[in-house]
C-alpha cells in the first residue's frame, strides 16, 4: 500500500508515492536527497536529523513521512542565500565548532529554530535549544559561543543588545 | 501493513474494533516509528493525527482538559499549565529535547503505558482521569486503575484516549516532581517522584499528602503506605524520613541498564524525603523541622 503527499521543502514543491511506514528523515535523503539531513541513532535521541516542520524543531526520523503531507519543512541545506551562509552556519565556522561536522546540521537548524523564538536567548534557553543535539567530538564550549555570535549577528549593529531588553 | 488515516473519532474506533490487537495506534510516533524500525511493523497502522479538534488545554468547571493529541511541547509553554498545574509543568519540561517535545503527544505518553512516562507520575498524584472512546461509547477511567503493566491499560486494543481530565487541586497545596537520570536531557528517568501536599489551616500538620512513583515498579504507583504515614500528621523530620522509606518499600524496581534495583530504592527514598520537603517549604514557608 502506498500513498500520495506534497509538501515544501525549502521552499520548493515536492509530490511523491510512499510507504506508510517511510520515515521522513529516511524520505527526505533518500526520496528527495536532501543529505544534509543526517543519520545516526535513529532513535530520536541525537538529534542529527533535526529539521524545522512548519516552523519547529523536530527529529525528522520518529516523524511519519505521511505526517508532512501539506507541511513546509527546512533543512540545513534551505538556510544559505546562494553564496551567502546563514549567519548560523558562518558564526559555526568562525567559532570553529565543527569537527567531524556530523551533528552541526542537526545543531544548525535547533540554533535555528531558537534564534526564530528570540534574538537574544538566554544561557538557559540555549542550553535548552541544543540539549537535544549530541556531539561526540569537540564538546560543546564553541558551539555556545557560536550562538551567541549568530545571535548578535541577527540582532544586528542597532539592534537589541542584553542590556536594551532587560 | 495496512494504513489508515481516520478523520474522526467515530471512524478510528470503528477500525479498531475491526482489526483488534492487529492495529497500532501512532499519534506523534516518537516512540512507535522506533518499534516500526528495529521490532516490528504492525498489520495495521491507524494514524489518528488527522483528527481534527484533539489538541487543546482548557479550564472547564475546576478541570484542565487536555486533549489527547496536544503536544508535550504545548503543555510546557500554556501559562494555564504553567499557573494551575506546576507538577504537570514540571515534568513537561524534563520531558526528553525540544524536538521530541514538539512532536511526542500527551495520550501517546499515557498509553505507552511506560513505567517511566515522564507525565504519568504527577498525573497519578493530580488524580486526573483518561475519558475514552469504545465502540459503545464514553468511559472516564481513573488514572490510579488506568495501568495494567508495561505497555497495558484498560484501553485494551479497542479503545481510543479523547482526553486527559486534570482536577485542579486545591489552591493552599504545592506539588514537586523530581526525576533521577544521569543525563539531564533525553535521559529516561531511573526513578521519577512526584509529591502533592496540603497542609491544614495552622501550617502545621498536613491534611493531605500524595505520593507518585515512577519507573520503579510494572506501572506508575502511589506510595499508599507512605502517605496513610503523614496524613493529619505534624511534618516532622523523623517522620518524614519514615514516610521516604516506607514509599522506597513500596517500590518494586528491577536491575536493568540504567541501574540496580537496590540503586533505585535509595533513589526513591531520597527523592521522596527531597520532594516532601521542597513541597512543604514552598507551600508554608518552612522548613521541615524537629
Amino acid at each position: 500500500m502506498s500513498l500520495n503527499i506534497r509538501l515544501v521543502v525549502n521552499g520548493t514543491r515536492h509530490r511523491a508515492k510512499i510507504e506508510p511506514a517511510l520515515s521522513l528523515l529516511d524520505f527526505l535523503r533518500d526520496t528527495l536527497g536532501y543529505k544534509g539531513v543526517k543519520i545516526c541513532c535513529n532513535t530520536g535521541e541525537c538529534g542529527a536529523c533535526t529539521i524545522l516542520f512548519d516552523g519547529k524543531p523536530v527529529n525528522s526520523c520518529v516523524v511519519l513521512a505521511a505526517d508532512a503531507a501539506g507541511a513546509e519543512v527546512v533543512t540545513v541545506e534551505g538556510l544559505a542565500e546562494g553564496d551567502r551562509l546563514h549567519p548560523v552556519q558562518q558564526a559555526f565556522i568562525d567559532t570553529g565548532a565543527v569537527q567531524c561536522g556530523y551533528c552541526t546540521p542537526g545543531f544548525i537548524i535547533s540554533v535555528k529554530a531558537l534564534l526564530d523564538r528570540t534574538r537574544n536567548p538566554t544561557a538557559e534557553e540555549i542550553e535548552e535549544a541544543v540539549s537535544g543535539n549530541i556531539c561526540r567530538c569537540t564538546g560543546y564550549t564553541k558551539i555556545v559561543d557560536a550562538i551567541q555570535i549568530a545571535a548578535r549577528q541577527l540582532q544586528g549593529p542597532t539592534g537589541l543588545t542584553s542590556k536594551a531588553r532587560s | 501493513m495496512d494504513y489508515f488515516e481516520p478523520k474522526t473519532l467515530r471512524e478510528a474506533v470503528s477500525l479498531l474494533a475491526r482489526y483488534g490487537e492487529k492495529a497500532k495506534v501512532i499519534a506523534g510516533g516518537t516512540d512507535v516509528l522506533v518499534d516500526m524500525k528495529f521490532k516490528e511493523e504492525p498489520l495495521c497502522l491507524v494514524n489518528i493525527k488527522r483528527i481534527p479538534g484533539m489538541s487543546y488545554i482548557r479550564e472547564e468547571k475546576g478541570s484542565l482538559r487536555i486533549g489527547a493529541l496536544t503536544p508535550i511541547r504545548e503543555i510546557e509553554t500554556s501559562p494555564l499549565v504553567r499557573q494551575k498545574l506546576p507538577l504537570l509543568w514540571e515534568s513537561a519540561h524534563q520531558f526528553a529535547s525540544l524536538q521530541i517535545r514538539n512532536t511526542a503527544t500527551i495520550g501517546g505518553n499515557v498509553c505507552r503505558a511506560s513505567p517511566s512516562g515522564e507525565t504519568l507520575a504527577p498525573l497519578l498524584v493530580l488524580e486526573a482521569s483518561a475519558i475514552a472512546r469504545f465502540s459503545k461509547g464514553e468511559k472516564k477511567l481513573p488514572f490510579t486503575e488506568l495501568f495494567l503493566g508495561p505497555g497495558k491499560t484498560l484501553l485494551g486494543a479497542k479503545g481510543l484516549l479523547r482526553e486527559i481530565e486534570v482536577p485542579l487541586p486545591s489552591k493552599e497545596s504545592r506539588g514537586t516532581y523530581l526525576k533521577h537520570a544521569v543525563r539531564g536531557a533525553m535521559d529516561i528517568a531511573m526513578v521519577g517522584v512526584a509529591v502533592l501536599v496540603t497542609p491544614d489551616g495552622g501550617g502545621k500538620k498536613a491534611r493531605d499528602v500524595r505520593i507518585g512513583l515512577g519507573a520503579v515498579a510494572p506501572t506508575p504507583i502511589r506510595a499508599k503506605r507512605a502517605e496513610k504515614a503523614l496524613r493529619g500528621k505534624t511534618m516532622a523530620r523523623a517522620l518524614v524520613e519514615e514516610a521516604a522509606r516506607i514509599a522506597a518499600s513500596e517500590s518494586s524496581p528491577i536491575s536493568d541498564q540504567r541501574s540496580s534495583a537496590e540503586y533505585r530504592r535509595w533513589i526513591v527514598e531520597t527523592l521522596t524525603r527531597r520532594g516532601l520537603e521542597q513541597s512543604w517549604k514552598a507551600v508554608t514557608g518552612k522548613e521541615v523541622d524537629g
